[in-house]
């Protein structure tokens, strides 16, 4: 069963989006997690959500980007050069940070370069950083921008019928994986953390209805299932945007399980539900720029630690891992409260910063999650 | 951090250095010598201020004044603000807030300390923020994290949609020091109808928050006066502006830097004006005469900085230029933007320019929140770089309004938002005839690149690309 999700969490080409684009089907990328899925798939659009993994050079990425930047942003520039992402029929970037917003400059740039680098579809979807009345007033009518830019694009009509069905769907799948955080979450945990990312990100890249299914069927087995992994420390990891599932087995190894997280790859992706009622486009933009949030949206901080210590009570965590890749800053500053306050309530943390991509500081990594993991013993 | 450091507060010690260095020319010049020779570390500074005889006089005493009404605030029963200095403080001084702007007082001490400010930026990694994030705000921050300083009543920032590591040091203030946290958030268009709606509604919602925080109203007399004064200033620093674009410039190489720092401490108030009046007063002298404003009398190079300066101690970077025969023709923080502005009118760019309306209420605060949203960084480095009205734009036609040799771009590594695209910026600037030069250097932490390899890389630059023998 976990075949189907290990496969989508590990090609960017996989074997569903490989069948989407054999029947015809466009398929648009996006950066970040405030980009609603519905407008493409009311579009008959597959959404995917971008990622680096895979990149074995840098040489494309460093070319436009300077060398105090993020390395995911340079990796998905990279892939992108090397027609890795020449399935991709448009291209979303969100200001989601400086480093992921200056990859629309830098992939136009190498665009110009190289033609076929670029998408026909390219769009910036400015997101605003904060939750006033007149953000989200901004919200509504950039997100109407996005549906009028697709439609126009893609010479199609994009109907309010179209959008509630696909609120429907991807409310149904915001549920399912819920319902998976909630038996992580549990004392006889069945499935890892790494097992449970690579759900999540599968549900970044197949087509949403299939995705349902698959992970009905999972959790049935799951739940009746009698194989549970137990006496492990039970961790959580936060921060920076983490989709590499050898991260967090090489972080579980086998003395710990990762039960729940606060990720943009995970917990938060899957946060909050688009309400049905009203004017669907109002409704999407309210759901995307409210829900559970990163430190993009600045000044929520109480309101992101509240629930971190939710979480935690609820998972049962013994110690949460605060990682960061190197010059998130915004991540990596906000971990580092995290564990002030964190700490200061009881709960172990140990804060990580890594590069993203191949993971060449697995020796690093795995002694300082030992030497975690041996004071959470103590 | 050092125990020594613990020992006084670190804005009295910084306000106290600014009062001495007022008076040192106080008395005779032969005085004057003999104090400097017991100043190793500030003795550059003081040179290259007082040298330009007058403004620099001022100016020092501006900062002495600047610093004192932060130590004083509690005194008077004001509220504090830290803020940034793409931040207009002109509302602050409306409301009767004291405005700290970390990025200034950084300067302060990275151009008048031996250690510049590196116990402060180290102090920030040690409680948690990032060592790679912006050292202009590390650099004072550190010091009010250690609780070495006075005390902040709230956090006001502006960069969000165009700076990242700027409003999250900003962010990471408000959590750890638990202060109440205003930002203004910028979207990525300047000139459409909803960017401007937008930047009107977010800047009401601010001093709804300054009047929540200070228990008082906004005094409408008090605001047009504010932005009269500013009115005044975009004049002066308009045709300072157009003097600077002559051939020779007649402005020392230091004006730049008094006219963006005096805007930025005083916006609004007379001290600021009178700054800019002695500057004035200067170039027109020196224009009259047809004199280049560098100390030799020369220009060989105009030099043109896209992004900032170099403050690293004792001013080395003006020293450098002038020793150099290079006039220089501004940066990104002298640009504010106004319609008065010499090279929005020689442009003819008054689309993305501010007024200032005094009619009533609601055209002042539209006015203010138009002139905060073209701020120096707000305006251009908000969208794409490549974007009408931004960073690219923006730099190529000053530095052919300025018929400038060479652009410089210097910065730090904190800088997430340019170092993002300064590549391809550089290449689209070269493309457009001018030699640019990407610096590595940490504008306030020479531990990053030490000076001396900085100025290397410049005259490095200059001779291979034969624009200096």
């Amino acid at each position: 069963m976990m075949d189907a999700f290990r496969e989508s969490s590990t090609i960017l080409f996989n074997s569903h989006v490989q069948d989407w684009k054999t029947n015809g089907g466009s398929i648009v990328g996006y950066t970040c997690s405030y980009v609603p899925d519905e407008i493409f798939s009311a579009a008959g659009i597959l959404p995917y959500r971008l990622r680096g993994i895979g990149a074995k050079e840098m040489n494309i990425g460093d070319a436009y980007f300077g060398p105090f930047i993020c390395s995911l942003p340079k990796c998905l520039l990279q892939l992108a050069g090397e027609g890795k992402y020449d399935f991709l029929d448009g291209v979303i970037v969100t200001p989601g940070c400086d480093s992921m917003r200056r990859l629309d400059d830098c992939w136009r740039k190498a665009g110009e370069d190289r033609a076929e680098t670029l998408p026909s579809f390219f769009f910036h979807y400015a997101v605003p950083h904060k939750t006033a009345d007149y953000s989200l007033k901004w919200f509504i009518e950039e997100t109407q921008r996005l549906k009028a830019a697709v439609e126009k694009h893609f010479n199609i009509t994009i109907t309010d019928e179209q959008i509630h069905e696909a609120i429907d769907i991807y409310n149904e799948g915001r549920l399912l994986l819920s319902c998976l955080d909630a038996l992580r979450c549990a004392t006889d945990v069945a499935i890892s953390g790494a097992d449970a990312l690579a759900v999540v990100l599968a549900s970044t890249t197949i087509p949403r209805k299939i995705f349902n299914s698959l992970l009905t069927e999972l959790i049935a087995q799951i739940e009746t299932g009698t194989e549970k992994i137990t006496g492990r420390k039970r961790l959580m990891l936060v921060g920076s945007a983490n989709d590499d599932v050898e991260l967090v087995r090489l972080i579980e190894g086998d003395k710990a399980v990762v039960v729940a997280d606060n990720l943009c790859f995970g917990a938060r992706f899957y946060a909050d539900l688009v309400e049905k009622d009203g004017e669907p486009v109002a409704a999407l933009a309210k759901r995307y720029l409210f829900h559970n949030d990163c430190p993009r949206m600045f000044g929520d901080y109480k309101g992101r630690l509240k629930i971190l210590k939710e979480k935690i009570e609820r998972a049962a965590v013994d110690g949460v891992i605060l990682q960061n890749i190197r010059f998130c800053d915004l991540h990596g500053s906000e971990n580092g409260i995290f564990e002030r306050d964190l700490e200061a309530a009881g709960i172990p943390c140990l804060r990580i910063e890594r590069e993203y991509g191949p993971l060449v500081e697995t020796g690093r990594i795995r002694m300082r999650i030992d030497a975690f993991l041996e004071r959470l013993e103590t | 951090m050092r125990k020594e450091l613990q020992e006084y507060p670190f804005d009295w010690m910084l306000w106290r250095t600014f009062v001495a260095a007022a008076r040192m020319k106080a008395g005779s010049e032969k005085e004057y010598r003999q104090a400097v020779n017991q100043l190793p570390y500030f003795r550059g500074v003081l040179d290259a201020i007082y040298g330009i005889g007058e403004p620099g006089k001022l100016f020092i005493e501006m900062v002495a004044e600047y610093l004192e009404k932060i130590i004083h605030a509690k005194d008077r029963g004001q509220k504090t603000a830290i803020t940034t200095f793409c931040f207009s403080p002109a509302i602050f001084y409306a409301l009767d807030i004291v405005p700290i702007t970390l990025e200034l007082v950084t300067v302060a001490m990275s151009a008048t300390y031996k250690r510049g400010t590196a116990d402060f930026l180290d102090y920030c990694n040690e409680v948690g923020f990032t060592e790679t994030s912006c050292s202009s705000q590390r650099g004072t921050l550190g010091a009010y994290l250690a609780g070495n300083g006075v005390t902040i009543d709230m956090v006001v920032a502006d960069s969000p949609g165009v700076c990242d590591t700027n409003v999250n040091a900003f962010a990471f203030a408000s959590a750890y020091l638990d202060k109440p946290f205003f930002q203004l958030n910028m979207p990525p268009d300047l000139t459409e109808a909803r960017s401007t709606e937008y930047h009107r509604a977010d800047y009401r919602a601010l001093i709804t928050f300054l009047e929540e925080q200070t228990g008082r109203k906004l005094d409408t007399g008090k605001l047009r006066c504010i932005l009269e004064e500013v009115g005044r200033q975009d004049l002066l620093m308009a045709e300072l502006e157009e003097l600077q674009i002559l051939v020779p410039n007649p402005l020392p190489v230091t004006f730049n830097l008094l006219i963006y720092a005096g805007r930025f401490l005083f916006a609004g108030m007379p001290q600021c004006t009178k700054l800019l009046e002695s500057m004035l007063a200067i170039g027109r002298e020196n224009a009259a005469r047809n004199q280049s404003g560098l100390s030799s009398g020369k220009e060989s190079l105009r030099g043109f900085f896209c992004y900032i300066d170099h403050y690293g101690q004792d001013l080395r970077l003006w020293q450098l230029l002038d020793r150099m025969e290079i006039s220089y023709h501004g940066n990104i923080l002298s640009k504010m933007w106004s319609r008065d502005a010499h090279y929005v009118k020689a442009l003819d760019r008054q689309e993305e320019a501010y007024t200032i309306d005094t009619t009533d209420l609601d055209t002042l605060i539209d006015s203010i929140a138009d002139l905060n949203s073209r701020m120096p960084m707000i305006k251009s480095i908000r969208g794409p770089y490549d974007a009408p009205h931004m960073w690219l734009s923006d730099t190529l036609a000053l530095a052919k309004l300025h018929k400038a040799d060479f652009i410089v771009y210097n910065g730090t590594p904190g800088c997430r938002n340019t170092w993002g695209m300064v590549k391809p910026f550089a290449r689209d600037t070269e493309k457009n005839g001018f030699p640019t030069l990407i610096l590595y250097s940490d504008a306030f932490d020479l531990r990053v690149e030490s000076w001396e390899t900085t100025a290397s890389r410049i005259e490095e630059f200059l001779k291979v690309r034969r624009l200096r023998s």
